[in-house]
C-alpha cells in the first residue's frame, strides 16, 4: 500500500525492528557461524574441509543418517494411517465424542518432548500401568508389553506425539471444504467410504502433505525421545550423535559437520512445509462449513468411533495422567506425597532431587525473562515488517530463521561460546536465557504478525494528523488493541522455555540446573516417581498454555 | 491571488496514475473535490496531509509553507473514510486524545469534549464505545476528534459514502453548519456530485490526477470549461454540433445545454429569442419528480433530457432552447 512509504519514512517502525534483529544477529547467527566453521577447520588449525570428509565417508555415520530418515519416514507414516482413521470418523460421522477428539488433537501441541519421554516409560514400561493393569486382568505373571528402549518404543512415542497434529491440521481444513462434492457422490451410489478414498482424500492432498512435511521434520529432529527411549548406539538420530560428538568425545569438528547436514535437511523440510501452506490457502475457496444432514452413525460407526476415542485417550491422555499419579502413588510406596515434600525441600532429599526446588525456581525464572524479551521483540519486529513497504520478506524470514536450526545446534553454538568464555554461573544462566529467545522468538512472531495485521493502517494515521508523534501513535493506539494477543505469544514464550530441553542439555554444564534437565537426570537415576513431581509441574504449565491459547498453532520442539 | 489560505502544487507519481494537481482555496472556505473513482481526490488529501511524499510540489498553508513539515506538526485533521476511531477507547477518551497531546487539564479536557459533542448534536455521548455508535453517530464522533486538535485545515475523506440516503443529506447539512460556526478552511473529497453542489462553496473537478476546473458551484454548473466538467457535474445533453450548422462554418465538436434549459413546447411554438428546435423529439419516458415531470426523449437518434411541468400527453414533443444557453466544446464527442 502506498501509504507504507511515509511510514517507513517516519523512521520510528524501521526502529522497532533493531533490538530483535540485533539479538537474532548477535545472539543467533553469531553463534552459529562458530559452529558450523569448525567444520571447516582440521585439527592443526587450518583451513580444510577434512573433518566434513572423514565424517561423511565414516560408515557409522551412514547408518545413523539412514537410521534418522527412516525412522522419520516410518513415523509419519504411522502417524499419517492413525491420523487419517480418525480424520475420517470426524468427517463422516457425527457423534458425540467428536469435539473431545479434537480438543485432544490439540494437547501434544503444548507437551514437552521430554515429559512424552516420562509419560511413556511410566504408562508403557514394564512395571508401568499399562503392564500392571494387562497383568492384573489376564492374570499374567510376566508384562506383556516390553517394547521400552526399542525401535518400536521410538515409533510409538513419535506416532502419540504427531498423529494429532496431523489429525488436527487435515480435519480443520477439511471442515472448511464445499461437502456438496461428496453429497454428490453418494446421490450417484458411492458408499462412504468409497467416497471417502475417491473424491476427498485427493482434495486432502495438500493439506496431508502439509502436515506431513511437518510431522517428518518434527521426527527429523527428534532428541529427548530417542536419547531415553532409543536406549543406545543402535538407535541413534542425527541429533543425538551430533550431542554426543560435542559434549561427549570432545568432537567439536565432526558434530559441527553432521550439523551441516541436519541444517540442510531441516531448512528443506521447511521450505516444503511453507510452499505446501501457501498452496494451502490458496487453494480451494475457503468456505463457511457446510453443516450436511450427518447421518447418525450406525452400529459399525458407532463402534469405530468409540474404539477410536478410547484409543486416542489411551495414547493422548494416559501417559501424561500416570505421571500425575505416580508422583503421588506407587505399589510399593502407596499414596504419598513425600516427592512433593522432597522438591520443596520441606524434607531432606538425595543427589538430584535436591536440586529440585532451585531447578524450579530457575526454569520459573528463566521462563519469565525469555516471555518478557521474547514479547517485547517480537511485537517491535512484527510491527516494523507489518509497516514496511521494502524488504518485508527478507525481515520475516530472518525473523523466522532460528526454526532451521535444530535446538541441539543452538545448544551446540553456545556451547563452544561458553567452553572458550571463563564464566559464572551467572554467565551460563545468560546464556540459557538467550538461547530459549533465540528459539521462542519466531514463535511469537508467528502469533504477532496476523494480529498486527488486523490494526487498519488509519488509526495511526489519524493519531498522527491529531498531532501525534508516530511513536506515541504506537504505544496509545496501537499496543493497546495488541494486548490479548501478547498476552498469548508471553504464555506460549513461558512454555516453551519451561519445556526446553535440547538446547539446554546441550550447552549445560554441571552448574545448569532446570526442570528439564533434572527430570533427564531423575529419569536416568530410576528415580522416577521424583521425575514424576517435577513432571507434574510441567503438566500444570502446559495445562495453562493448553487453556490459555485455545489450539492448534502450536509450538512443537521435539 | 493574493491568497492567505490553502495553496498547493502536487507532484507526485504512482503505478495507476500520474498526479498533477495545482489548486488554491481561501481561508474559511468549504472546498470540495469531486471526480470519477481513481482521479487521484483521496490521493490528494494524504499528500495534503503528509500521510504520503511528495515528489515535487509545495503545500502553503496560511502563508506557512508546509512542504516539509512531518504529518504532526501540520495541524491538519483529517476525517478519513472508515472513521478511524480508536476502539479501545470511549468517545470521550477519542475526542480528548488531541486535548491531552497538548496537555490540557482534566477538567478543561472534559469541558472541551462535551463542548465538542454540543456541536455535532451528540451530548452524552461521552462514555459509548465505538462499536456502539451507528454510523452516522461513528462520523460526528469522528468530526468532533478531528475539530477538537484545533486544525488550521480540516480534511474530509468521503466521509458520507458509507451512509444512506437521507442520512447522507441530513448530516452534510449538518458538516456544513458545522463548518460556517467555526470558520475552519476545509477541503472536502466526495464522488457525489449533488452533495458538493449543495454544500460547497467551490468545487474543484478532478480527472486523472489533474484539476480540471475549480471555481463556485454555479460558476462550474453554468461554465464548464470542459464536456467532461460539464457531464461530470449535473444532467446534460450532448449533440453534434455539425447537426446545428446554420449556414455558419463548418463545425465539429458538440454542443451542450442543461435539462431545465429545454422547454418543451406543448402550443405551437413562439419565437422570441434566438433559438434551436428540435421538433417530434419521441418521449421513451416519463418521470414524475413531485414538482415536476423528467423526460426521457430521443431526437434524431439522440438522447435529450428535460422537465416539464405538465405530463406530455402524445407520444412526440418539440423542444426548443435558446442560443444563448447553448455551451459549444470543440474537441468534445458525444
Amino acid at each position: 500500500m502506498r501509504s507504507r512509504a511515509e511510514m517507513e519514512r517516519s523512521g520510528f517502525y524501521q526502529r522497532l525492528a533493531l533490538p530483535a534483529l540485533v539479538v537474532i544477529t548477535l545472539f543467533f547467527l553469531v553463534p552459529l557461524l562458530i559452529t558450523l566453521s569448525s567444520a571447516f577447520i582440521d585439527e592443526g588449525g587450518s583451513l580444510s574441509l577434512a573433518p566434513i570428509i572423514s565424517v561423511f565417508s565414516n560408515p557409522y555415520i551412514h547408518r545413523i543418517m539412514r537410521f534418522t530418515l527412516i525412522q522419520a519416514a516410518i513415523s509419519t507414516l504411522a502417524s499419517l494411517v492413525v491420523a487419517l482413521a480418525g480424520a475420517y470418523l470426524l468427517f463422516a460421522y457425527s457423534f458425540r465424542f467428536k469435539r473431545l477428539i479434537l480438543a485432544l488433537s490439540a494437547v501434544p501441541f503444548v507437551i514437552p518432548s521430554i515429559l512424552v519421554v516420562l509419560g511413556f516409560v511410566i504408562f508403557f514400561g514394564n512395571n508401568g500401568f499399562l503392564n500392571t493393569a494387562l497383568m492384573n486382568i489376564f492374570s499374567l505373571s510376566e508384562p506383556p508389553i516390553r517394547i521400552l528402549y526399542s525401535y518400536k518404543a521410538i515409533i510409538l512415542a513419535h506416532t502419540f506425539y504427531n498423529f494429532p497434529i496431523i489429525m488436527n491440521l487435515v480435519a480443520t481444513y477439511a471442515m472448511h471444504l464445499d461437502r456438496r462434492l461428496e453429497a454428490v457422490s453418494y446421490t450417484l451410489g458411492a458408499s462412504k467410504a468409497k467416497t471417502f478414498f475417491s473424491v476427498t482424500l485427493p482434495r486432502l492432498l495438500p493439506a496431508i502433505i502439509s502436515a506431513s512435511s511437518l510431522v517428518f521434520l518434527f521426527c527429523f529432529s527428534s532428541f529427548a525421545i530417542i536419547l531415553v527411549l532409543g536406549g543406545g548406539p543402535r538407535y541413534t538420530t542425527m541429533e543425538v550423535e551430533i550431542y554426543r560428538q560435542a559434549r561427549m568425545m570432545g568432537n567439536t569438528g565432526a558434530a559441527a559437520a553432521l550439523s551441516l547436514f541436519s541444517i540442510a535437511v531441516t531448512s528443506l523440510l521447511l521450505v516444503a512445509y511453507n510452499r505446501s501452506q501457501r498452496r494451502l490457502s490458496k487453494s480451494e475457496a475457503y468456505r463457511e462449513p457446510l453443516s450436511l444432514e450427518k447421518r447418525p452413525a450406525g452400529l459399525v460407526g458407532r463402534v469405530l468411533a468409540v474404539l477410536y476415542t478410547i484409543i486416542s485417550l489411551l495414547f493422548v491422555l494416559a501417559p501424561i495422567i500416570s505421571v500425575i499419579v505416580r508422583s503421588v502413588y506407587s505399589s510399593s510406596t502407596g499414596f504419598t506425597l513425600k516427592w512433593y515434600r522432597q522438591l520443596l525441600n520441606l524434607e531432606r532429599a538425595t543427589s538430584h532431587m535436591g536440586s529440585a526446588l532451585t531447578a524450579l525456581t530457575n526454569s520459573l525464572l528463566i521462563a519469565l525473562a525469555v516471555s518478557l524479551l521474547a514479547v517485547i521483540l517480537g511485537t517491535g519486529l512484527a510491527a516494523s515488517i507489518e509497516r514496511r513497504k521494502k524488504s518485508r520478506g527478507a525481515l520475516e524470514l530472518l525473523g523466522m530463521l532460528s526454526m532451521t536450526v535444530s535446538s541441539v545446534i543452538i545448544g551446540l553454538g553456545y556451547f563452544l561460546i561458553s567452553s572458550r568464555l571463563r564464566g559464572n554461573a551467572s554467565l551460563s544462566y545468560t546464556l540459557v536465557v538467550l538461547a530459549h529467545l533465540v528459539i521462542a522468538l519466531p514463535f511469537v512472531l508467528r502469533v504477532m504478525l496476523p494480529e498486527y495485521r488486523k490494526i487498519p493502517l488509519s488509526y495511526a494515521h489519524s493519531a498522527w494528523t491529531l498531532g501525534s508523534t508516530p511513536g506515541h501513535a504506537f504505544f496509545s493506539v496501537e499496543l493497546p488493541l495488541l494486548k490479548s494477543a501478547m498476552v498469548s505469544a508471553a504464555i506460549f514464550a513461558f512454555a516453551i522455555s519451561m519445556g526446553e530441553f535440547n538446547a539446554t542439555l546441550t550447552l549445560s554444564s554441571s552448574t545448569i540446573i532446570t526442570l528439564p534437565i533434572v527430570m533427564y537426570r531423575l529419569i536416568g537415576s530410576y528415580n522416577y516417581q521424583g521425575a514424576c513431581a517435577l513432571g507434574t509441574i510441567l503438566i500444570a504449565v502446559s495445562a495453562v498454555v493448553f487453556i490459555a491459547t485455545g489450539t492448534a498453532k502450536g509450538t512443537h520442539h521435539a | 491571488m493574493h491568497n492567505s489560505g490553502l495553496a498547493c502544487t502536487l507532484n507526485a507519481s504512482y503505478d495507476e496514475f500520474t498526479l498533477n494537481a495545482e489548486f488554491a482555496i481561501e481561508e474559511g472556505e468549504l472546498a470540495c473535490i469531486i471526480g470519477p473513482s481513481g482521479c487521484g481526490k483521496s490521493t490528494t488529501l494524504q499528500l495534503i496531509a503528509g500521510l504520503l511524499p511528495l515528489t515535487e510540489g509545495s503545500i502553503t498553508l496560511h502563508g506557512n509553507d508546509l512542504t516539509s513539515v512531518p504529518v504532526h506538526h501540520r495541524q491538519i485533521a483529517m476525517v478519513f473514510q472508515e472513521y478511524a476511531l480508536f476502539p479501545h477507547m470511549s468517545v470521550a477518551s477519542n475526542i480528548a486524545y488531541p486535548l491531552k497531546l497538548r496537555h490540557l487539564k482534566k477538567s478543561e479536557r472534559t469541558k472541551r469534549v462535551a463542548e465538542l459533542l454540543t456541536l455535532v448534536s451528540l451530548e452524552g455521548y461521552e462514555k459509548r464505545k465505538s462499536d456502539e455508535l451507528s454510523g452516522g453517530e461513528k462520523q460526528r464522533i469522528a468530526l468532533a476528534r478531528a475539530l477538537a486538535s484545533d486544525p488550521q485545515l480540516l480534511l474530509l475523506d468521503e466521509p458520507l459514502s458509507a451512509l444512506d440516503a437521507k442520512l447522507r443529506k441530513h448530516l452534510r447539512e449538518e458538516i456544513r453548519r458545522i463548518h460556517d460556526e467555526t470558520g475552519i478552511t476545509t477541503l472536502y473529497v466526495t464522488h457525489d456530485q449533488e452533495e458538493a453542489l449543495s454544500i460547497a462553496d467551490r468545487i474543484i473537478v478532478m480527472r486523472d490526477g489533474t484539476v480540471m476546473q475549480s471555481g463556485k458551484a454555479e460558476e462550474v454548473y453554468h461554465a464548464p470549461n470542459s464536456l467532461f466538467v460539464a457531464t461530470f457535474i449535473g444532467d446534460g445533453n450532448t449533440l453534434p454540433a455539425h447537426l446545428f450548422a446554420d449556414g455558419e462554418e463548418e463545425r465539429s465538436g458538440v454542443i451542450f445545454f442543461r435539462p431545465e434549459e429545454a422547454t418543451v413546447q406543448i402550443t405551437v411554438p413562439g419565437e422570441h429569442l434566438p433559438h434551436l428546435a428540435f421538433n417530434e423529439a419521441t418521449v421513451e419516458s416519463c418521470e414524475f419528480q413531485g414538482g415536476r415531470y423528467r423526460l426521457h426523449t430521443r431526437w434524431q437518434g439522440y438522447p435529450i433530457i428535460c422537465y416539464s411541468e405538465r405530463r406530455p400527453k402524445g407520444k412526440s414533443i418539440n423542444l426548443t432552447v435558446r442560443k444563448k444557453d447553448l455551451l459549444y466544446f470543440e474537441d468534445g464527442n458525444v
